[in-house]
């Protein structure tokens, strides 16, 4: 057996070498091809690594409830019902439930160096241990200054971003005095860069404090709940979901709030994440398909150039099914070839992608990610592809007549 | 002129059939998917500038800042009826109408759901916020003022929100009022509109506790004649001044039409490059199909390009035989590979339709689209027939006759 293939493999290194152009431009149809792959689906992957490791340190026992709200909009903010501190009372007595904390998202008018821009404003629980669930939620840790603590009043913390010169002209610094609303909030603190918009931009202010800026006391827009060691999370938060349904006077179904999972949230994400990559890794499989049809046409020719080598390996006793089988197997190995040599430029291709993505948005949220079963996985795909696309060929070859074939010239 | 060089390429191509076949394969596959894709991207994109077109040339739009969605009432600063009488004074300015809107709770049978509710004005002003949701009535009519009834939109006669199909006449609640549905509009694609209902100005001040002095979100109309850039620049200036701001200051923003479409278009720009970027890979892998085909044609031919050479062909005359043949080949391809594609974007259009209800996407093509297509395969063509023709141009006539 291993002769077998030794022949078949000495038999179609000959032909490569012989036609080493045809060959070579035969294997460049399909390497393109599968580095287009290869490159794509692993900075998919990568990106949903790093989405998954940013929820898991953000911890898969929270739930997070907010109201219904029209359309996507930051949570409580386009609802008509609104959640309130006594909702965050019922859902801290439900059992299994460790720690809680609410949050109030407003937009808000934010002055500094006499420009103005308009900005979400989140609040911090004043509780030291919801504020510390918050801070652990978000990742919250101070670049320069604190967070903010118990008994501040007109203070605020503000994400990495507002370092940035061009937000408001000048960069922010601890000390200073910033203007929410017209009220002036002095700037405690500034939090580490956390490489998402979202949180860069955050400007944190304390709960009582917030509710007297607009007037709005006891209203939450968000509740995050922690459920305790060793619990299920979707568990408590079908618990969480009763008790609110009751209090609330809702039916099943017609609720006027939301309860999710961390877990929940990661895999609505995943999902959006998966169809666009299949759009895109769709589209690129079509210069597959045509590296293939490359592969077909290049095993006809070879095949038509052969014809009198076929009629002498047919007339010393070879059967159809060897011929098949040589053909099949050069074939097979043109995609092979062109697989290897795809797979590693898409490697390249990827590592570029990274790179160039760290160095502009300044964050490591997009990685390639190379799993063994992308690489060995692509490799037996290029190789099942180079077989597919010799089949006709190589069958043409085996049904040859071995007279016919000897007198063709 | 190319008569000679066209039958010769036809003799090769229906001489090795199979091989031509495949080859062009290669090129109609990558044309049809990039032709797939532009089209339909040109259509959605056609679809939206229409719908904004629709709005209107002439309007400007003024909104208080901090609000989250254009439209929706501000947390933070308020228009008022004072700077609808500013925007009122600015020269150039036909008419401005007041609109309101906010998310009211939508209540029918034991279902509670939030929904966008617009108002519009009771005066003559009317017709420009009707401008602006671009849906006309399907049926019934719209209320008179102070008439506690409601326009609704199409996803209300679905069951796309409720459970219940709404028909006119039917009474809903909304924040616990009752109200009676008098007129649909029509369906347009936009799940704020189809999704929304509309009802007197009055009347929603009245619901909404809305303070008789908020002007919500501003709309004016422009003269025909007048510049609307320059016209918005006037309005920005005069409600500065008249609300006391200094120039980086402004608690409102000024948009034209033209505004929005630019920054929609420079979303879609980038969508769209990359879709077809990806697509074009495969082109690029079909030109390499064909610089193959065209090596194996020049080596097979090697003996008539002696003779050829032999009775006196120069070698530019071998490079353009060979060029043509190859851009054949693309054009042949590309000619398959557009009416393929325009078959395709046809049946993703009539697919979305069916599945969204509304004609929101439309294969679009353009006549650069299709002769661009075929000018880039031919272009294509030639260009991977290059290194072999001119290989075979290069050939000593003594050596190619003695080749076998």
């Amino acid at each position: 057996m291993s002769n077998l293939f030794r022949f078949y493999g000495r038999f179609a290194v000959n032909t490569f070498r012989k036609r080493k152009l045809r060959s070579l431009l035969t294997m460049l149809g399909i390497f393109i091809g599968i580095a287009a792959i290869v490159s794509l689906i692993s900075l998919g992957q990568g990106l949903q690594t790093a989405i998954a490791a940013q929820f898991q340190a953000l911890g898969t026992d929270r739930i997070i409830i907010q109201p219904k709200s029209a359309l996507f909009a930051p949570p409580g903010q386009l609802s008509v019902t609104q959640l309130s501190e006594a909702d965050l009372d019922r859902i801290e007595d439900v059992p299994g439930v460790a720690r809680v904390a609410s949050r109030l998202l407003k937009n808000a008018k934010i002055e500094y160096n006499d420009q103005v821009k308009f900005h979400l404003v989140a609040s911090m629980p004043d509780k030291a241990d919801g504020r510390r669930l918050v801070e652990e939620s978000l990742r919250l840790t101070a670049a320069k200054g604190r967070l903010i603590e118990s008994g501040d009043r007109k203070k605020v913390v503000v994400g990495n971003s507002f370092l940035d010169k061009d937000l408001f002209g000048r960069a922010i610094k601890t000390g200073d005095s910033i203007l929410i609303n017209d009220e002036t909030f002095r700037v405690v603190g500034i939090l580490e860069k956390l490489g998402n918009p979202g949180f860069d931009d955050a400007v944190l202010i304390p709960e009582k404090a917030m509710q007297e800026l607009y007037n709005v006391p006891g209203e939450v827009s968000a509740i995050i709940a922690q459920s305790a060691p060793g619990l299920v999370p979707e568990e408590v938060g079908d618990r969480i979901a009763r008790r609110l349904r009751t209090f609330r006077d809702v039916d099943e179904g017609k609720e006027d709030f939301t309860v999710q999972t961390t877990g929940e949230l990661l895999d609505a994400f995943e999902n959006i994440l998966n169809v666009v990559t299949a759009v895109l890794v769709g589209i690129a499989f079509i210069s597959l398909l045509v590296g293939g049809i490359g592969i077909t046409n290049t095993m006809y020719t070879s095949v038509l150039e052969r014809t009198n080598d076929i009629g002498v390996m047919k007339a010393i006793g070879a059967k159809n099914k060897d011929v098949l089988f040589i053909f099949m197997f050069e074939s097979g190995l043109l995609g092979l070839v062109g697989g290897t040599i795809g797979v590693l430029i898409g490697y390249g291709f990827g590592k570029i992608v990274e790179f160039g993505a760290a160095q502009a948005l300044g964050s490591g949220l997009i990685q390639a990610a190379f799993p063994p079963y992308l690489i060995i996985g692509s490799l037996a795909f290029s190789f099942i592809v180079g077989g597919i696309a010799g089949t006709l060929p190589a069958i043409q070859a085996s049904r040859m007549n071995p007279v016919d074939a000897l007198r063709h010239s | 002129m190319l008569k000679d060089e066209f039958r010769y390429a036809a003799k090769f191509l229906t001489h090795r059939k199979l091989r031509s076949w495949l080859t062009m394969l290669g090129i109609f596959i990558g044309i049809a998917a990039v032709v797939a894709l532009v089209s339909l991207s040109q259509g959605l994109q056609v679809a939206i500038e229409e719908q904004f077109a629709k709005i209107g040339t002439d309007k400007i739009i003024i909104s208080p800042k901090g609000a989250f969605s254009a439209g929706l009432e501000s947390d933070v600063t308020q228009l008022t009826l004072r700077d609808k009488k500013r925007v009122e004074d600015v020269p150039s300015i036909d008419e401005v109408a007041v609109y309101l809107t906010t998310v009211g709770r939508l209540s029918l049978d034991d279902e509670n759901i939030p929904v966008f509710v617009g108002s519009l004005p009771s005066d003559d002003s009317r017709q420009l916020v009707r401008d602006l949701y671009t849906a006309d009535l399907e049926q019934g009519r719209t209320f008179r003022e102070g008439e506690a009834k409601i326009i609704i939109g199409d996803d209300f006669v679905r069951t796309r929100v409720l459970e219940r199909e709404l028909r006119l006449g039917d009474k809903i609640l909304l924040n616990d009022v009752q109200f009676e549905v008098i007129g649909v509009m029509e369906r347009i694609g936009d799940p704020g509109i189809d999704g929304g209902v509309l009802m007197d100005e009055k009347q929603f001040r009245d619901l909404f506790e809305i303070d008789d002095d908020n002007a919500g979100t501003l709309i004016a109309r422009v003269q025909g004649s007048a510049n609307i850039d320059l016209v918005a620049e006037r309005i920005e200036r005069s409600l500065r001044n008249g609300r006391g701001l200094d120039a980086g200051k402004e608690d409102f923003s000024v948009q034209t039409p033209e505004d929005l479409i630019a920054t929609f278009n420079t979303i879609f720009a980038i969508v769209q490059a990359v879709l077809i970027g990806i697509a074009a890979i495969s082109l690029l892998v079909g030109g390499i199909g064909i610089t193959n085909t065209m090596y194996t044609a020049v080596l097979e031919r090697t003996n008539e390009i002696g003779v050829m050479k032999a009775i006196g062909a120069r070698n530019e005359d071998v490079l353009r035989l060979f060029l043509f043949e190859s851009g054949l080949l693309g054009l042949i391809g590309g000619a398959i590979g557009v009416a393929l594609g325009m078959g395709i974007a046809k049946m993703v259009e009539i697919l979305a339709t069916q599945a969204f209800g509304t004609p929101l996407i439309q294969a679009s093509f353009p006549i650069y689209l299709i002769v661009g297509a075929l000018m880039f395969a031919f272009v294509v063509g030639i260009a991977s027939g290059v290194l072999p023709a001119y290989q075979a141009a290069k050939l000593q006539p003594v050596e190619a006759l003695r080749y076998e």
